[in-house]
């Protein structure tokens, strides 16, 4: 078996659920539930509030006081959750006392995924018979399709974990087409319910960037902010409206501020983009970093603030340039056995 | 483009500029409107604001064999032709000098500014005005100069406490030569100075003598400067001539200098013979003359970037030293000056970059340099 190692790291999540018989029996699992309850009585009791109404984010919030842990990753931090949030759910054990299995599909081998087949195809067959009922009696069949923009079909691991056992590529994708063909039927919607069990809501939109309208200051001119990051720096930026390209960053001016030229035409580059050269007046402060990331900095924060001065298609093409990209590099670790963050120490043969 | 533009600033120069003057702008025409035809300064009045004139290469030879900054005479040698741009300081400082009452003591102008902003040019102007109206020019292109890097430091034979500069003497004695020429006949010495144990300069005989003499004798350079100095002074409120002192980087009198002597304790600036001759002809106990300085930060020693006001640059001393003076402030370039750098610069084929020619590149120079005439200069170099 193909052993895969360019992958997420949600790939290795261990699917307790689908790997065997249960290893926690049931009353295990009840005393831990008891237990549970009783700890969050005597911990609302420790923090002074009512054990009656206290929720799962109060038990958080006083687990983090009581045990403060400076742990990177959050899931390696000390945790009080409800024990069926633990352990993961697992199948009972699927046979009696004489040894006879409950479920009729059980030597199937994946039972409860050709149960699920089988209720589905039963569904299917209801639509038919429905739909040649409707087609008997000559009304013409209902056309109000669901509509299936927003939704989209569960995963296979989220169907995994439903079904509490393992899958296949090929058995997942069989049961999305018999979903999509009991969809696709005209007469579907009588099976909605069924369906919705199936389907998630893909959340709205990404979320888009609103561009904020002008201010507009005593005098009457427009000026809009804007802030801007680079590495350390942090920049935030007024641009005026009505002005002769004059820069002053930190009170001090830009010529005295930036006396390389190559910092200079950094925050040049977004008025000339948009033509609008000796046309703006910019205030700006700036703090951390050196002077060429302060630079890259009050770039950005210039960009982002004339987004309201301009079109919606320059703001696109300001976009497609770069303009409004925030810049991820920052300096890299260094690590352990090397000098630097990729320099090795220099190789001595012997 | 350039013959449109041209055209529409004509026009507005016609309606803003006094009407007298308006006969004169067709004549001007052929030429672009950022050049004058007007070569004396003397002439130069606001209309003239913002435009080139042109100082023929034989003057720029015989005024300013040292005065130019060492950009501007690349430039002069690029170009073919010294092309200096009327400013706003210059022309004050012209009207100021026209219009003073040489009977009172000589009044004492400073001309301070950011880096950059045309200080030593504006400087060079009054320095040409004045040698066209036939003043005694004493022209120090960079006190700075003085006051670090000596190779050469001797003890002076005339005081003991005090040291001379041989090299910096004897070059600014043979400037002097090239740049005054006909005064050095006509100024007799009023005294009898001896050199040495064999030369002497009798009384009565031309400056010109003391000069030779110095330039001769390298070790004395650094009093005959001193004696010219004094000279002058002393004959210049009898009204024949007039007497400009024109010191670049004035601040340097008054600072502290990088040299040290053989026992490795630090000079002060009046131990040296020159600083200390110049400091007295910058006293204001004189009249028939005017004196006119430049504070630099550049050379200056010790002193942070950042600093361009007068009482930064010159410290206590220098300021109590130089009180009363006029201050003239330099700034940088207005729109229309960097319009007439900028068609200059057109002009002479210097920008050949395509985008440099078209209006978004000038706006783009104007970004980048700030209108800081310096830094105009160096970003039109490699275009």
């Amino acid at each position: 078996t193909l052993r895969l190692i360019y992958t997420t790291t949600a790939a290795w999540k261990k699917n307790v659920a689908a790997s065997g018989p249960e290893k926690y029996t049931e009353a295990f699992i009840k005393k831990q539930i008891e237990e549970f309850n009783l700890g969050k009585r005597h911990l609302a009791n420790m923090m002074g509030e009512d054990p009656e109404t206290f929720t799962q984010e109060d038990i958080d919030r006083a687990i983090a006081y009581l045990f403060p842990s400076g742990l990177f990753d959050k899931r390696a931090r000390p945790m009080m959750k409800h024990p069926t949030e633990i352990f993961p759910e697992q199948r009972k054990i699927q046979w009696g006392e004489d040894g006879r299995p409950f479920h009729f599909l059980f030597y199937t081998g994946k039972q409860s995924y050709y149960s699920l087949m089988h209720d589905t195809y039963e569904k299917l067959l209801n639509v038919q018979k429905h739909q040649d009922q409707l087609a008997a009696q000559d009304l013409p069949p209902q056309k109000e399709k669901k509509n299936l923009v927003g939704s989209r079909w569960l995963t296979k691991t989220e169907l995994e974990e439903m079904l509490l056992e393992k899958l296949s590529d090929d058995d997942y994708s069989r049961f999305i087409q018999l979903l999509q063909k009991l969809v696709m039927m005209p007469c579907g919607n009588i099976e909605e319910n069924y369906i919705k069990k199936f389907s998630r809501e893909i959340s709205a939109q990404l979320q888009k960037v609103v561009i904020e309208p002008l201010k507009y200051d005593e005098q009457g001119v427009a000026f809009s902010t804007g802030e801007g990051a680079r590495k350390t720096s942090r920049a935030t930026v007024t641009v005026y409206d009505n002005g002769t390209g004059k820069i002053t960053v930190n009170g001090i001016d830009v010529l005295h501020y930036f006396p390389v030229l190559q910092d200079r035409e950094q925050l040049l580059f977004p008025f000339q983009f948009l033509d609008r050269v000796g046309k703006h007046d910019m205030v700006c402060t700036v703090s951390g970093g050196g002077r060429s990331s302060q630079a890259g900095a009050i770039r950005l924060a210039s960009a982002k603030a004339l987004r309201s001065f301009v079109t919606e298609k320059e703001v696109e093409s300001m976009r497609q340039a770069g303009l409004l990209t925030v810049d991820p590099r920052v300096k890299e670790r260094k690590k352990p056995g090397q000098e630097g963050a990729r320099r090795k120490f220099t190789w001595k043969k012997r | 483009l350039d013959h449109g533009y041209a055209l529409h600033t004509a026009a507005k120069d016609c309606l803003s500029s006094v009407l007298s003057q308006d006969v004169q702008i067709p004549a001007e025409r052929p030429r672009a409107v950022f050049y004058t035809n007007e070569t004396d300064p003397a002439n130069h009045t606001e209309q003239h604001e913002g435009r080139h004139y042109s100082i023929p290469l034989e003057e720029v030879k015989a005024v300013f064999p040292h005065g130019l900054p060492y950009r501007f005479q690349q430039q002069v040698k690029t170009f073919n032709e010294a092309c200096l741009m009327v400013r706003k300081p210059a022309l004050e400082l012209l009207t100021y000098l026209k219009n003073s009452n040489f009977a009172h003591p000589a009044v004492r102008y400073v001309i301070y500014g950011e880096r950059g902003t045309g200080k030593t040019m504006t400087l060079c102007h009054v320095v040409h005005y004045c040698a066209r109206q036939g003043w005694l020019v004493l022209h120090i292109p960079d006190a700075h100069l003085w006051v670090k890097n000596c190779k050469e430091l001797m003890q002076s034979s005339y005081k003991k406490e005090r040291l001379d500069q041989p090299l910096q003497a004897s070059s600014w004695l043979k400037n002097f030569k090239t740049s005054n020429e006909h005064f050095l006949k006509e100024i007799k010495t009023q005294q009898k100075y001896v050199w040495g144990k064999r030369e002497s300069t009798e009384q009565g005989r031309p400056l010109g003598e003391v000069v030779e003499q110095g330039l001769a004798r390298v070790r004395s350079a650094s009093d005959a400067v001193g004696v010219v100095l004094k000279e002058i002074k002393q004959q210049c409120h009898l009204g024949s001539f007039r007497v400009l002192v024109a010191v670049d980087g004035v601040n340097a009198l008054w600072g502290r200098t990088t040299l040290k002597k053989e026992d490795k304790s630090p000079v002060s600036p009046e131990e040296l013979t020159l600083v200390y001759n110049l400091r007295k002809m910058m006293m204001n106990n004189w009249n028939g003359g005017a004196i006119v300085t430049t504070l630099s930060q550049t050379g200056s020693l010790f002193k942070p970037s950042s600093a361009y006001l007068p009482h930064e640059l010159l410290g206590k001393e220098g300021f109590d030293a130089l009180d009363p003076f006029v201050p003239v402030l330099v700034p940088n370039y207005s729109q229309r000056e960097f319009e007439s750098c900028y068609h200059y610069y057109l002009h002479r084929k210097w920008l050949q970059h395509e985008q440099a020619r078209t209006e978004a590149g000038k706006e783009e120079l104007r970004f980048l340099s700030g209108s800081n005439p310096q830094q105009l200069e160096r970003l039109a170099g490699p275009l």
